[in-house]
């Protein structure tokens, strides 16, 4: 990008995120790594000083104009790495900090990035966090080439990194219809302002595909299972007075199916789960629900109407005339009555990271964490690195039901798995 | 290394209770050796306050601008009537109304609607001084707005500590409604008649009671309140 001065638009997800900004709450998510030494706060600062220019998308400032809010590269220096917190992703504001809404900390030997969800998601997110750590070892002496998603930071940056894909890709004639009903909601006893609590599970790779294969599904479809059975398992013990469907919102990389580069938000969301008023599901029949709801929707045609839906939504000239200040009241209505009840829970699976083989003795393992949900409910995201997966449920709840139900039944199905948690 | 024996689960070497079920971490055989590092911090981060002062200046020096501005127009050009002190009273209330939000943000809620109360009847009393009207100031603008400021006081004690159900507050804001009818009412009338006597509040009241005393029903019967929660959601 030759012009740095060039503000950008918000792409589709993007201008979601600043709506539902409230005092106790932001749209952020973390990306860590774990090194196998412990990390030099020094030299971060100078690797995260070198980096940051690289991701244009990630050096600015969010504003607001009449009609929509922007964002415009922050000159302010980069902003310094701070000790990690107990409580992570906390709320951001848009005007603290010079600005800047991201946040880097470490911990012994973790590196930890936050950012707010307008900006990036997972995978720029975590492109971001590996050449980071690929600077920080370089700075530390380890020769590491510029492969596997790691970028140069002596190139300039691309303008198709970016580009809103979204406005790009979205060109299906048809539009399906945007709500999917409300889904059963976890009801917990919401803990202090900011506190959020991590339960973490780590598990072999090949246990899991052991435990998917004897089902003949893959392993996110099989983890999404697990989730989908700790929900009705909750529900049907919680004794609601009517019982709802039990929904996942799962994000789906729509890069594997658009030729996009960007390094900002390109992901839609899918809704798999089962409907338990139908009658009883054993483990099995989630499965096979959740297999071919998958297979169905998971395909170019499926998503590219997806995301037509809500382009046009914001293509619209009777909407881009109305002033920001009611754009936020209807969206964030609409988001807490429509798009955050039509699932129980959220799930996301970026996949396996990959590295370059000569950083892979430095690196112990990868974690995602969603952040802190918009209502009382769980989140959970699963990445796996080096044949390790590790899934980290986030929430704002007192209650741990799901997690127990989850882990357990893991467990039940023969994978060993070792936790970690935050909670006191 | 430890497993839950209800869970299953390998616990991380620093847990002294399982995070899924809470059950104590014991193992007989394992000797206590040096604290391992845990991995999460202990220490809790705070978020940093937006600072808000540089928006107060700026509407001071605004405001303040506009009233200097209109004061000196009204003394050097149009010189007709005191116009100008409409100006400067509306500047005046508009910062005692928007200051303490954005500065002194830790000022107590009661004590900033007193203010507010405060900057209004200063305003009316600037307008009733231009125009020589300071009896309607004193029977009718003064009770109304002391009352109105009371009663937005109450409302947001009663919301603040007493109950934040919308039925509850539905309930306060229509009883609050026909007392602030009748304070309007009956310094209207002792202003023309000098009498106190209750008229066209006084359908008001009644119709406030009704609904104020079907809320309380309504409150009291959780079967009600249930039913009425389920039809009205939003």
């Amino acid at each position: 990008m030759n012009n740095r001065n060039q503000w950008l638009k918000l792409d589709l997800s993007g201008n979601v995120y600043p709506t539902l900004q409230r005092k106790s709450f932001s749209s952020v998510f973390r990306v860590s790594v774990t090194l196998k030494e412990k990390v030099d706060p020094q030299i971060l600062q100078k690797a995260y000083e070198k980096t940051l220019p690289r991701f244009p998308s990630l050096k600015v400032a969010l504003r607001k104009g009449l009609f929509w809010r922007y964002l415009e590269p922050n000159k302010n220096p980069v902003p310094q790495v701070e000790r990690d917190v107990k409580n992570p992703c906390m709320p951001m504001d848009f005007k603290t900090k010079h600005r800047y809404l991201i946040r880097l900390y470490y911990y012994e030997c973790q590196i930890s990035f936050e950012v707010f969800h307008s900006l990036a998601d997972g995978l720029g997110a975590v492109t971001f966090l590996k050449t980071l750590t690929a600077v920080y070892l370089r700075m530390r002496g380890v020769k590491i080439p510029d492969e596997e998603g790691i970028l140069s930071v002596e190139e300039e940056p691309k303008r198709e990194e970016l580009e809103d894909s979204y406005m790009k890709y979205a060109n299906s004639k048809v539009t399906p219809k945007r709500s999917q009903g409300s889904a059963y909601r976890v009801r917990g006893t919401k803990e202090p302002f900011y506190t959020l609590n991590i339960i973490s599970g780590s598990m072999s790779v090949s246990d899991l595909k052991t435990a998917s294969k004897k089902y003949g599904v893959t392993i996110t479809e099989y983890l999404n299972a697990v989730l989908v059975y700790a929900l009705i398992e909750n529900q049907k013990r919680s004794k609601v007075w009517r019982e709802k469907p039990v929904r996942i919102a799962m994000p789906v990389n729509l890069r594997q199916f658009f030729p996009s580069k960007t390094l900002r938000n390109f992901i839609t969301m899918i809704y798999p789960g089962v409907d338990p008023r139908m009658g009883e599901y054993s483990f099995e029949e989630i499965l096979k629900e959740i297999h071919y709801y998958m297979r169905y929707h998971i395909n170019e045609k499926f998503l590219n109407a997806d995301i037509t839906t809500n382009a046009k939504t914001l293509q619209s000239p009777l909407i881009r005339i109305v002033p920001l200040c009611i754009k936020d009241i209807v969206v964030k209505q609409f988001y807490k009555h429509v798009q955050d009840c039509q699932s129980s829970a959220g799930l996301t699976n970026p996949g396996i990271i990959k590295v370059p083989a000569e950083m892979e003795p430095y690196l112990e393992r990868f974690d995602v964490l969603m952040g802190q949900p918009f209502s009382a409910r769980t989140n959970c995201a699963i990445v796996s690195y080096n044949g390790l997966t590790t899934i980290n449920f986030a929430s704002s709840i007192v209650e741990n039901d799901i997690e127990r139900v989850f882990f357990r039944k893991l467990v039940e199905e023969g994978v060993a798995v070792t936790i970690q948690s935050n909670r006191d | 290394m430890a497993y839950c024996v209800n869970c299953g689960v390998k616990l991380e070497e620093t847990l002294t209770k399982c995070p899924l079920c809470n059950t104590p971490v014991y193992h007989p055989q394992e000797e206590k050796t040096e604290r391992k590092v845990p991995p999460y911090p202990s220490e809790r981060g705070t978020v940093e306050k937006v600072k808000r002062t540089d928006l107060a200046i700026l509407l001071i020096v605004l405001f303040g601008s506009t009233a200097v501005g209109c004061g000196l127009l009204n003394l050097f050009v149009y010189k007709g009537s005191l116009w100008s002190l409409y100006v400067i009273g509306a500047c005046l209330v508009f910062l005692v109304f928007s200051i303490p939000i954005m500065v002194y943000r830790k000022l107590p809620y009661i004590l900033m609607v007193l203010i507010d109360g405060c900057a209004v009847l200063f305003y009316l009393a600037l307008v009733a001084w231009v125009n020589h009207g300071m009896d309607w100031y004193v029977q009718i603008a003064v009770p109304v707005i002391l009352l109105g400021t009371v009663l937005v006081a109450v409302l947001l004690y009663v919301y603040q500590h007493v109950s934040r159900s919308i039925l509850f507050t539905a309930m306060v804001v229509v009883i609050e409604m026909a007392v602030f009818c009748a304070g309007i009412d009956l310094s209207v009338y002792y202003y023309l008649y000098e009498k106190f006597c209750l008229t066209w509040s006084a359908a008001v009241v009644v119709c406030a009671a009704i609904i104020a005393v079907s809320l309380i029903t309504v409150m009291r019967i959780s079967r009600l309140r249930e039913e009425v929660r389920r039809r009205m959601h939003i």
